[in-house]
């Protein structure tokens, strides 16, 4: 599939990606038949990872710390970086087109999609199977989403 | 403007002198050194200190930057002919500013808007530097090191908002800034002596950590934080 970062923020969600979602959640652990809550401007996400995720963000933090146990990555890699400042470059495409003047939150963005990228290439790294969480996080983000995280018990995705 | 002519690539570099090619190795060994200590020791881990997902993120990508900061000064040391072990972190030991422990999020954000407004003006020292890859490398960098000193004062507009929040900002400038002068080396340092000599730094250690105090000063003051007398 070709990967189109930041391109369908804000759009509805397809069956195929809130079953991926619900896949998502469930390799890590959580409830995977939580309320989704769709995002809908560069603003209400902003806003809206301003608040802590602590119990989401811990769960991501103990399987990316259980895979770095064994596998480890150069984060000074030429061609990683090289995909970081693409990642930054779509990031700001699409906040541009949105009318978003939001500087800050376009590093935030990039950095989302930055780290959703390390935990993949992690997983692969790790010889993970297919349907891990990081990948299946991945493939929300690498198809146009930003998922936002746990807030008020619903998963947020703009 | 140096008075020494410009060195435009890599080939007229090997041409220059020996004094001046083993300058600028040093000044460019020593940037990428320090933007990988730094994105090593800070920016990395307080992806885990910082408070929400916003934050973290923000912290992720400027870790990203600083590693690529790292990484354009190293393949420049690369070029010039900086050898492989001078250039092993593990070989080396970091400037003392590294060797403060990273322990909390508001230190953090200290250190963003303190220690990178060290390394702007470090970087501002090349903007018309001699040799034009440095020069190039500094322009290059500068508006993303601009923007993480700011992404340090935003933050710690927030922290102060409550007492509580500036009484620990105010712990973490006791703790860091002391450090922050001596990053700038010593006073009548022969090394900086031959640095404005070939032009490709343009100004002294001295007036750079006079500068630095009072911006540093300047930055802090609207917080209703004080620097410590080093």
């Amino acid at each position: 599939m070709k990967e189109a970062w930041f391109s369908a923020l804000g759009e509805p969600l397809a069956d195929r990606e809130k079953g991926e979602l619900a896949a998502y959640l469930q390799g890590l652990g959580l409830n995977p038949a939580m309320p989704l809550r769709r995002v809908s401007s560069w603003p209400e996400a902003g806003a809206l990872c301003s608040s802590r995720s602590d119990e989401w963000w811990q769960a991501e933090e103990t399987e990316r710390e259980r895979l770095e146990r064994s596998t480890k990555l150069d984060p000074a890699d030429r061609d990683w970086l090289d995909v970081n400042s693409m990642l930054h470059a779509a990031a700001a495409a699409a906040a541009a087109r949105a009318g978003s003047e939001d500087a800050a939150l376009v590093y935030v963005a990039a950095g989302a999609a930055s780290y959703a990228a390390y935990q993949a290439r992690l997983a692969r790294a790790s010889g993970a199977a297919s349907g891990h969480p990081f990948l299946r996080k991945y493939a929300l983000y690498s198809g146009g989403r930003w998922p936002l995280g746990m807030y008020h018990g619903a998963f947020a995705i703009f | 403007m140096s008075a020494y002519p410009s060195v435009k690539t890599v080939e007229e570099f090997r041409q220059q002198p020996e004094d001046y090619q083993a300058a600028v190795r040093k000044i460019v060994r020593s940037h990428a050194l320090n933007e990988l200590y730094g994105a090593q020791v800070f920016d990395e881990p307080a992806i885990r200190l910082a408070p929400t997902p916003y934050a973290k993120w923000l912290t992720c990508r400027v870790a990203m930057e600083e590693y690529h900061h790292h990484v354009r000064f190293k393949e420049l040391a690369d070029q010039i002919g900086v050898r492989a072990d001078e250039m092993d972190a593990r070989h080396k030991r970091p400037l003392n500013i590294f060797e403060v422990p990273l322990e909390s999020w508001e230190q953090f954000c200290v250190i963003k808007m303190l220690g990178d407004l060290a390394e702007i003006l470090q970087v501002e020292d090349l903007l018309h530097c001699s040799f034009v890859p440095l020069r190039n490398i500094a322009r290059t960098t500068m508006p993303e090191e601009k923007f993480h000193a700011q992404f340090g004062l935003d933050f710690c507009v927030d922290l102060v908002e409550t007492e509580p929040g500036r009484a620990r900002v105010q712990k973490a400038v006791n703790g860091f800034y002391p450090e922050v002068p001596k990053f700038f080396g010593a006073s009548g340092s022969r090394n900086n002596q031959l640095y404005r000599q070939f032009g490709i730094k343009l100004r002294s250690n001295e007036e750079m950590r006079a500068d630095y105090v009072a911006r540093a000063k300047s930055t802090v003051e609207p917080l209703g934080i004080s620097l410590p007398t080093v």
